[in-house]
């Protein structure tokens, strides 16, 4: 029983994750808190709709071109808008991503209206036990595993190719990387392409497990940063394990208060972090 | 009388000792140097003075009454101020605005309203010599009136001692010179002064005693003379310092 | 003095002009510029903790919620008056800002903003889950017991003195050694400390004047909606609607954020006149728009003078990267 909740917990944490590494990414990177996030995870789990309903592309498939089409957005919208304000306050960047949180989800509320869709694939029910006390669903447990990989994508990007380490010399000293060839405006581009891509990926996964709607994004975002700071900044463990904690203490929480308290115990969850330890688990001391 | 004394001041930070039982006494209406070459502690042990760490082992009694380990705005109120290394004017605010907040709050903010603070604040740009500056924005001054800001935010506070950190550091001779005769003019109004420097040609014209730390620890205390021909003192500064001392 | 005394007067003049302008107007534009009142008030008071002590704060959505279910709990289950509630909400605002404030102001930057914004929304999720809040039934408050007319002049008035005792609270602030505290914190906190500042008391004083403002500008909402729900008395769009428009209008500023409120409303007003379904996408457009070429916000723009691209493209020139 109790394993049961646990484990649904794990698989609901990795999903946190996957939607939170694109955040810690960019705010690791580049210091902006990214108040559109979920809304660039809601255009993820819309291509992946549309990919589905109109081509019937199957949506496991359909993470590449989610991935790849958030990454070409990511990028233009930090090339060509937040690359404008960067060197203000972060105030200011603050804003012009309230902006386009706006921008993004009323587009898609023009554009596909406030309906409430699912993506129904066959297997989506699929599940496999393991003994006699645990279900173990199939998607989630996929999503799961997809989660690790990209985590490990992004660590080898970050860790083992000269892009990475371009991003990793412009988060640790703007004008020095400036100073020593690279291309800040691209790497910036690149690194946001990078972060809305992961999101474009928990978008789809989202899809698949859950019902979809263009105003989906808000608690999304706002479950990321409860992510992002219980695993602290800068290492790419963090959004793991912030995410496994946030999934396991929600499903303990939800079985033991009922489910109306999830977001009571995340908010909480975070805002006693930020007392007690803002560097979160992983993070160093400011 | 003693105005300022510490005791056995250690300060470590996580395995690095900065400052390691030092023993410092500040006697009323002198001038004290404090040298010693760069990561010596010497910033370190203002910063405790001053309250911004409290020492790990070790006491300072200003007045002969216990301060160590209290905040910092209770030792600003106290009658201890202090300028910073690199100097931190209150940016979007004018010169005289810069002034007023250390008249309101300093030692005898207290007993002064806002409209009085503001006339102390024009007095003291008056005396260090921004008089003529004193609309002009803070972020819009050159680096020799930035220092006379910070000297004049510390002024303003009316305390009676203050720690002058590195004040000299980035000006030109001539700037040096008045910079020289502003502290003596400070001393001559009453206020005890402890001064961390590395200009040479300030040091020897301006302090009564000196003292100074090596690796955190006081390796000198005493007469200028004597201090700056002595011999680890001179070893502690091998170099470019080593001519500049024996002249 | 000369100078001071003018602008007095002219302040004046306008409050006079703004005060008479329900007796000249329908009911749909006295409800219009009441709600440009309330957000009025919201932005001034942000002003107060985001634009003058440099603490950004992402909740404040959050006084306003505890204003309105404070009011809406001592009328509807205390059986109390409303003079008794507003003035209880305010305190109850002011006294969770201080209690909040305590631990989340010794944050900085990001973090102190973050703390705020989950602050917000898990007193939502409180409410939401309380019985005395009734969950997300929402509660009713009795009504007001005057002619339709009379109501709405009675929440105009209401929100006008509440934005006018902001306004003035505010400016007696900045002149006296409060309000200096309060920018040496923004500059420098450091160094704000050491000159004698009192950090820890001067931040949460600011926090609970913020926080009062803001609860009672709930409290007036409470009534004058009759009925309230978590969702939108606690939603994160109020706060980012207030911020908006104290950037857009001129942070720290004093008149900033109400300049900033009439022209967001105002922008509002016409897309979604103009633009029945999409007005908020266009509205998102226009935030965009504004806090790329005037990030010191309309204010600036006007005591700089300076109309012309050149200003635009040297703000975009100083903050690109």
């Amino acid at each position: 029983m109790i394993l049961q909740i646990i484990i649904n917990g794990i698989l609901k944490g990795g999903l946190y994750a996957l939607m939170a590494i694109g955040m810690s990414l960019i705010w690791g990177v580049m210091d902006i808190i990214n108040i559109a996030h979920g809304s660039f995870i809601m255009l993820g789990a819309f291509t992946t709709y549309w990919l589905f309903t109109l081509f019937g592309i199957d949506p496991f498939l359909s993470l590449v071109a989610s991935m790849t089409v958030l990454f070409i957005l990511g990028y233009a919208v930090q090339k060509y808008l937040i690359n404008l304000v960067i060197r203000a306050s972060a105030f200011i960047t603050l804003i012009l991503a309230f902006g386009i949180e706006i921008f993004i989800n009323n587009s898609a509320l023009v554009m596909w209206t406030a309906d409430v869709r699912k993506v129904k694939v066959p297997y989506g029910a699929a599940n496999f036990s393991i003994g006699n006390f645990v279900t173990v669903p199939t998607v989630r447990l996929l999503a799961f595993l997809l989660v690790i990989i990209i985590s490990i994508i992004l660590f080898y990007i970050l860790n083992k190719t000269n892009l990475g380490r371009s991003i990793r010399a412009t988060s640790q000293d703007l004008d020095a990387a400036r100073l020593v060839g690279v291309d800040v405006a691209r790497t910036y581009a690149v690194t946001f392409g990078l972060g809305v891509g992961a999101a474009g990926a928990a978008g789809t996964l989202w899809a698949i497990l859950f019902p979809i709607s263009p105003m989906m994004g808000g608690i999304l975002t706002l479950k990321s940063f409860v992510v992002v700071i219980i695993g602290g900044l800068g290492n790419m463990l963090g959004p793991l394990i912030g995410g496994l904690t946030l999934g396991v203490t929600e499903a303990l929480g939800s079985n033991w208060f009922g489910s109306t308290y999830e977001n009571l115990i995340s908010f909480t969850i975070l805002v006693l972090v930020l007392i007690i330890r803002p560097q979160g688990i992983l993070g160093g001391t400011e | 009388m003693t105005i300022l004394e510490g005791k056995n001041i250690t300060k470590k930070f996580a395995g690095l000792t900065a400052v390691n039982k030092v023993d410092f006494k500040l006697e009323k209406g002198e001038i004290l140097g404090l040298i010693g070459p760069n990561g010596a502690g010497k910033t370190t042990l203002v910063n405790v003075i001053a309250g911004v760490y409290a020492p790990t082992e070790g006491d300072i009694y200003f007045k002969d009454k216990k301060i160590s380990g209290l905040k910092p705005y209770k030792i600003g109120r106290l009658g201890i101020a202090r300028t910073f290394q690199i100097v931190r004017p209150f940016s979007g605010m004018t010169v005289k605005e810069n002034a007023s907040v250390g008249a309101m709050f300093g030692a005898q903010g207290k007993t002064r309203s806002a409209k009085e603070a503001i006339k102390k604040a024009e007095e003291i740009l008056e005396f260090v010599g921004l008089g003529d500056q004193m609309n002009v924005k803070a972020d819009q001054l050159n680096v020799a009136s930035r220092k006379r800001l910070e000297i004049a935010k510390a002024l303003a506070m009316g305390p009676e001692v203050i720690l002058f950190d590195e004040v000299m550091a980035g000006l030109n001779f001539s700037e040096i010179d008045q910079a020289v005769e502003l502290i003596k003019k400070i001393r001559n109004s009453g206020i005890t002064i402890l001064i961390i420097e590395h200009v040479m040609r300030a040091i020897k014209r301006v302090c009564d005693r000196i003292f100074v730390l090596h690796h955190g620890e006081k390796i000198a205390d005493g007469a200028p003379e004597e201090v700056l021909n002595d011999e680890n003192v001179i070893k502690a500064y091998l170099g470019r310092r080593y001519k500049e001392l024996i002249k | 003095m000369k100078n001071d005394t003018r602008n007095f007067l002219i302040c004046g003049v306008l409050l006079l002009a703004v005060a008479a302008l329900p007796f000249f107007t329908n009911n749909f534009v006295i409800r219009f510029a009441t709600d440009i009142l309330m957000f009025a008030i919201m932005a001034s008071a942000w002003n107060i903790i985001g634009g003058y002590t440099g603490y950004a704060s992402f909740g404040n959505v959050v006084f306003f919620g505890i204003g309105a279910y404070i009011t809406a709990i001592m009328m509807e289950k205390g059986g109390m008056n409303f003079a008794v509630a507003f003035i209880g909400a305010g305190f109850g605002a002011a006294l969770f800002a201080i209690l909040i404030g305590l631990p989340v102001l010794r944050l900085r930057g990001h973090y102190f903003a973050i703390a705020t914004l989950g602050v917000a929304e898990a007193m939502k999720a409180l409410v939401q889950n309380l019985e005395i809040t009734e969950g997300n039934s929402g509660i009713y408050l009795p009504m007001l017991n005057l002619s339709v007319k009379g109501q709405y002049y009675f929440f105009f008035y209401m929100m006008l003195g509440t934005l006018v005792l902001t306004l003035l609270v505010t400016y007696f602030m900045l002149n006296a050694k409060f309000g200096y505290s309060l920018i040496a914190i923004r500059e420098d906190e450091d160094a704000a400390n050491s000159v004698g500042i009192n950090t820890t008391y001067a931040k949460t004083m600011a926090f609970a004047l913020s926080g009062l403002f803001t609860g009672l500008a709930g409290s007036v909402y409470a009534y004058q909606q009759a009925f309230i729900k978590p969702e939108p008395a606690f939603t994160v769009h109020t706060t980012v609607k207030m911020i908006v428009m104290a950037v857009f209008g001129g942070m720290g500023k004093l008149f900033g954020p109400l300049l900033g409120a009439f022209s967001i409303e105002i922008i509002s007003e016409v897309l979604s006149n103009y633009f029945l379904v999409a007005h908020t996408l266009f509205f998102g457009i226009v935030v965009i728009l504004a806090i790329v070429f005037t990030p010191k916000g309309i204010i600036d723009l006007i005591t700089q003078k300076k109309f012309g691209l050149a200003y635009f493209l040297q703000n975009i020139r100083e903050h690109r990267i």
